[in-house]
């Protein structure tokens, strides 16, 4: 018998009312991958992520880890059982300094290893370069300082799985790129399995091992980045019909 | 049966009153997300100013209606401008404007007990006892001219919102106030005048209110939580919901007297208050637009 | 609002330890009226029902005008196992009030998803659908007769120093949750609930033990007040005034510090003192206008305002002569 993956979603799908807002999308991610998930405005995505990261109840399917249920929990549980994520836009305590903000994570992950909540959050902000602004209010820092530190508070936690959305989205090029960078490290150094939605198609082609595409709330397809990419569904979703015959890459 | 008549009747009366209190506080949150907690102090106010026209000058509570109205709008005003506009809005100015207000509520009630002393006051007509025959039972002539009033000042509300331009503006800035500013509305005037008109609001019930019952200082903090019951029933600044929350609660509170001590009936609308609060977990006022 | 993270450092522990020793002092030497005595207890009282008040609208920014119902509670049980037949001791009959009112407050679980100003309109229908409910439960709080229980002058001697040990058990636990990654959750919780279960913070289990916390103390403070002024009534116990008193202690000292709810108490029980014997008719709206400078001016009250002054002559010093830059 293989083993599980690490997350999985089965047919998973949320209506609110009549919309199809998730609708029967099955996922899966293994150890130490980054899965993109792209599609138009409205496709799904965000509400996909909230359906795995149990703030809001699917209304049907299931959501697994390890193969174990999981679906339905409240949030907070879930990040104790290693499924963590960030949101597009990014919400740090605004009362509490950048270290005290990543201490905080630090707090429900420390069952993981032994150091103290707060020289984890030391190391974690070391990690993301946020080192030197320790002691400022998040409200010091520019908009990527305060995407490092959602990072940073999530990666406290000792996530197995890294749910980010939309990290790169809104940064100029130069910090889109660091960030890239860093999100590669995340797998790299620490081992932790992305699941990533972002707009940036050049960061997502180039960081995703996979990618999977929604569509008003339907997966309509999966594969490895330069097949997706030349998927004419894909196309279609992206740039309406009949862009699919003319050849046009999403860009 | 002729009890549950007259119950009936007095509830009516009593919902005009509480609509036009709620429809005051609806007003402000509406627009300009605080939660006045001086309303309560303003409603004491109204129906002490109320007592000194009447008192002092003569003139009948009605006549003294464009007067007490009048005064408690430039009071509003004053309390915008001086200390509401100088708060951060939304939840983070939350609890600030809450406590701010109620600071102001608690000077009202300390300038009224230098003023006017503690004790029980009324106001009384030559009409106060008049009653005509209604449905089988007696209905106080005053207080079917308080009903007749309640009724017509919500309406005329409703009816400035939706045709003036002042209306319009009202309901846009508590919309969207960023984008009013991009398009030339003065947002703060229209907080200012919000704030008047929601304040006035509660000066004009006070008087109402006294006119049949009896007040002194502390007269008002009942009234207030009432009016928040009657918000978080009847959702935001419709002038319909308004009126048939004001009208369940009023119901609720006179029937209760049936099945308990007289006493206990003013408990019914802080329960209700709880309840209608934990079982609308949209927050305190929903989500619906004024209008 | 960083500055009072860390208005307290650890070493002050020497000085409070100091302090706290020279007040259970105090009444032994003979400078001390039993009036004076009488005073400083009540202000141990406010203190302690200040910091626990403080737990919740300060740390975890629940702003409550409820809590006279668990000071009242814990009052009138405390009061009627005292007058049992079997009368428990006093120090037991404290405790199981403030058992009894950290019960009560965990009823108000369904309100806590209530936030901000929906709060605390609650809190007030709460507050006072209990004074109604309690005035009206003759058999248990006298109705408007009220309790009395024995007059014991030696009692109400010793009150000073149980006061003085649950003030200074509540000052130390404020102190101790502020500092502990407890503390930092509350804030966090105070700040964004959504986001602060998104870093595995449980926000519900949190809410609800720090209400019953706070509840419990409050209720505690209740029953040595019943011993205290051996009449209680539940139109004062359970009364609106109280529950702003809460408020005001606390605001007028610096919410969310530890320091702050301590002098607020001192400086409300003070000012009744005096405005009640000489201007009895100012003494609501004079902490009205008080309440109103300090949210328009310093919302951290008078800790905010000794900050303030701390930092302007510390600059003084550190350049004599220079103006300031911005």
């Amino acid at each position: 018998m293989t083993k599980p993956p690490l997350l999985a979603t089965r047919a998973v799908s949320k209506h609110f009312g009549g919309l199809k807002a998730v609708d029967e999308v099955d996922l899966e991610l293994a150890q130490g991958e980054i899965l993109g998930v792209i599609g138009p405005n409205g496709a799904g995505k965000t509400t996909l992520f909230s359906l795995i990261a149990g703030s809001i109840q699917p209304t049907s399917g299931e959501v697994l880890m390890r193969g174990h249920e999981v679906s339905g929990r409240p949030a907070y549980r879930l990040v104790r059982a290693g499924v963590v994520r960030t949101h597009q836009l990014v919400r740090p305590f605004p009362n509490l300094t950048v270290a005290e903000n990543v201490t905080v994570g630090a707090i429900h992950g420390a069952w993981r290893d032994e150091a103290s909540p707060r020289a984890r959050a030391a190391e974690v902000l070391e990690f993301v370069g946020l080192a030197e602004r320790a002691n400022e209010l998040p409200g010091t820092l520019t908009l990527a300082g305060r995407k490092r530190l959602e990072l940073a508070r999530a990666l406290a936690i000792v996530p197995l799985v890294l749910m980010l959305d939309e990290v790169i989205a809104g940064v100029n090029p130069v910090e889109a790129m660091k960030l890239a960078a860093l999100i590669r490290r995340i797998r790299d150094e620490r081992g932790v399995s992305i699941v990533m939605i972002e707009h940036v198609m050049p960061a997502v082609m180039s960081l995703s091992d996979r990618i999977a595409v929604l569509d008003h709330g339907k997966k309509i397809a999966e594969g490895k980045p330069a097949e997706v990419a030349a998927n004419p569904l894909v196309v279609e979703a992206y740039l309406g019909k009949g862009a699919a015959e003319e050849g046009a890459t999403p860009a | 049966m002729d009890r549950f008549v007259d119950l009936a009747v007095s509830a009516v009366l009593l919902a005009g009153l509480y609509a036009t209190m709620a429809y005051g506080l609806g007003l402000i949150y509406g627009v300009l997300r605080v939660v006045n907690l001086a309303h309560g102090g303003v409603i004491m106010a109204g129906a002490y100013l109320g007592w000194i026209l009447h008192g002092w000058a003569g003139l009948d509570p009605y006549l003294s209606i464009p007067l007490v109205v009048g005064a408690t709008f430039l009071l509003g005003m004053a309390m915008y401008r001086v200390l509401v506009r100088h708060l951060p809005r939304g939840p983070a100015g939350g609890p600030a404007s809450l406590l701010l207000l109620f600071g102001v509520w608690l000077v009202l009630r300390n300038v009224a007990y230098l003023l006017f002393t503690g004790n029980d006051q009324v106001i009384r007509t030559s009409y106060s006892t008049h009653a005509l025959p209604l449905l089988g039972s007696f209905v106080s002539v005053n207080r079917l001219a308080v009903l007749a009033i309640a009724v017509v000042t919500p309406a005329l509300l409703h009816l400035v919102l939706r045709r003036t331009y002042l209306g319009r503006a009202i309901r846009a800035v508590a919309q969207n106030a960023d984008s009013c500013t991009l398009v030339g509305i003065d947002v703060e005037r229209i907080y200012t005048l919000t704030f008047g008109i929601g304040t006035a609001l509660a000066g004009l019930a006070g008087l109402l209110s006294a006119t049949i019952f009896s007040f002194n200082p502390g007269f008002g903090s009942g009234e207030l939580l009432k009016s928040f019951v009657v918000v978080v029933l009847g959702g935001l600044g419709s002038v319909f919901g308004t009126g048939v929350a004001a009208l369940i609660l009023a119901i609720v509170e006179v029937f209760a007297i049936l099945v308990m001590p007289s006493y206990l009936t003013a408990a019914v609308g802080f329960v209700m208050l709880v309840l209608v609060l934990v079982l609308r977990p949209g927050g305190l006022f929903g989500q619906r637009v004024l209008g | 609002m960083r500055r009072w993270a860390a208005d307290v450092p650890f070493w002050s522990a020497v000085p409070f330890v100091i302090v706290v020793a020279a007040l259970a002092a105090l009444p032994l030497s003979l400078r001390i009226s039993p009036y004076e005595r009488n005073l400083v207890t009540v202000a141990f009282l406010m203190i302690s029902g200040a910091l626990a008040w403080n737990w919740m609208g300060g740390y975890l920014g629940q702003v409550s005008f409820g809590h006279a119902a668990m000071f009242g509670l814990g009052g009138f049980v405390a009061a009627r196992l005292m007058l049992h037949e079997n009368p428990a001791p006093a120090p037991i009959a404290w405790l199981l009030g403030g058992i009894a009112a950290g019960v009560f407050s965990l009823g108000a679980h369904p309100m806590l998803r209530l936030r901000g100003p929906y709060f605390s309109i609650a809190t007030i229908g709460v507050g006072e659908a209990s004074r109604l409910l309690f005035t009206y439960w003759e058999e248990f709080t006298g109705g408007a007769s009220g309790v009395s229980l024995p007059i014991d002058i030696g009692m109400k001697a010793r009150l000073y120093w149980w006061a003085l040990g649950l003030a200074a058990l509540v000052v130390t636990a404020s102190f101790v949750i502020r500092r502990s990654t407890l503390g930092l959750q509350l804030l966090a919780i105070k700040a964004d609930v959504d986001a602060a279960a998104d870093v595995g913070v449980n926000a519900t289990f949190y809410q609800d033990l720090v209400m019953v916390l706070s509840g419990a103390v409050v209720g505690i403070t209740g029953g040595l007040w019943a011993s205290f002024f051996s009449f209680i009534e539940p139109a004062d116990m359970f009364g609106f005034d109280r529950s702003i008193g809460f408020v005001l202690m606390s605001v007028i000292g610096g919410v969310g510090t530890v320091l702050g709810p301590v002098l607020g108490a001192v400086v409300f029980v003070l000012l009744r003192q005096f405005l009640l014997a000489s201007y009895p008719q100012l003494y609501l709206g004079l902490y009205g206008i008080l309440l109103i400078l300090i949210i328009l001016f310093e919302p951290l009250g008078l800790t905010g305002l000794g900050l303030r002054l701390a930092r302007a002559v510390r600059r003084r010093r550190r350049a004599p002569g220079v103006v300031a830059a911005p």
